[in-house]
């Protein structure tokens, strides 16, 4: 149910020029290593697109 | 009168004097304007301004309302072919029993506001005048959307589109497959409410994401929408997706949305990193 759910929200959130800011990864316990691999890589990804255009607007409106 | 309108009108009273329904959902004329209207066995002399109509209403949400109350009520009523869809869509998820639903088909027609060649069921799928007048003009594909803007035209779009909503829900009360009792949409906590614009684009994309493997793409949400916002573009784009990963076409026959169903194998891929 959960990759259903999330590959129906990234396909929405690309049809509203929001791709790429969502993202799963099934990670056990013991695997330390893809954990600290998928979290920096898109932790960078994400600092490289910059902050969230939503953020800006929910500032205009407060 | 024409004969068309004679003979459902006689299938009508017969059906509502055998017993095989209670009462029967259909339109008349008030002040030149279509309205819905149910006919019952105790006023068979209103069956005379039994019409079709040119105005569309979702007479299955009447029913289902009828059938929350009265769950053993035998209805009857006047199906174009969205009608039809939306009933699939409500005896799949246990709003309507079958057995007590009997339609009368009729054929599809346009509406005052729009050519009927914007429901994506009819072919060719051209944009009506009004669309192309107020609203945005994609209609063959939501996918044109995709290929002809950059995401940042995209996004900025959408959140013009969305920050003109008035917050009326009248998207959510013509549409005839959005039958929850409790909606999230009027949960305090999700929506602040007397706020304006309704929290952008939170609010509609929650609606969009409740169409999808749902809408049946009748088109009333836009054709009711005060503020012109392309809604069944939205929500269209919402079933595209539904089908492109599951394959998966609301309405079309009595199978279960994907959606709720838990525990089958998809060939579902998440975007890499």
């Amino acid at each position: 149910m959960t990759i259903k759910r999330m590959a129906f929200v990234q396909e929405l959130l690309k049809f509203m020029g929001l791709e790429g800011r969502l993202h799963l990864e099934w990670i056990s316990s013991a695997e330390a290593q893809k954990y600290v691999e998928v979290v920096t890589g898109f932790t960078e990804k994400i600092r490289q697109m910059g902050p969230n255009p939503l953020r800006d607007m929910a500032r205009k409106e407060r | 009168m024409d004969i068309a309108i004679k003979t459902i009108i006689n299938d009508v009273q017969r059906q509502l004097l055998e017993n095989q329904v209670d009462i029967f959902l259909g339109y008349r004329k008030l002040d030149g304007h279509s309205i819905p209207h149910g006919y019952t066995r105790n006023n068979l002399e209103e069956l005379s301004g039994l019409c079709i109509s040119q105005n569309r209403y979702p007479l299955e949400k009447a029913a289902t309302r009828l059938a929350q109350k009265h769950p053993n009520l035998k209805i009857g009523l006047i199906a174009r072919d969205c009608n039809q869809r939306s009933l699939n869509v409500l005896y799949t998820w246990n709003q309507l029993n079958p057995d007590n639903i009997k339609t009368i088909g009729v054929n599809c027609c346009p509406s005052p506001v729009k050519d009927h060649g914007d429901c994506s069921y009819l072919e060719p799928r051209t944009t009506g005048p009004y669309k192309q007048e107020h609203g945005m003009d994609f209609n063959a594909s939501p996918k044109d959307l995709v290929d002809t803007m950059t995401s940042q035209d995209r996004f900025e779009r959408w959140m013009y589109e969305f920050n003109k909503c008035i917050k009326c829900y009248g998207c959510r009360n013509i549409c005839p497959v959005c039958f929850c009792k409790e909606c999230s949409l009027e949960h305090d906590g999700l929506v602040e409410p007397g706020v304006l614009p309704a929290e952008v684009p939170v609010f509609h994309l929650v609606r969009a994401t409740h169409m999808a493997g749902r809408c049946i793409d009748c088109g009333l949400c836009e054709d009711t929408c005060p503020a012109h916002i392309p809604l069944r573009l939205l929500y269209r784009e919402a079933n595209e997706i539904v089908s492109g990963i599951f394959n998966f076409q609301p309405g079309q026959d009595m199978e279960k949305s994907p959606f709720s169903i838990i525990g089958d194998t998809i060939e579902a891929q998440l975007t890499p990193l």
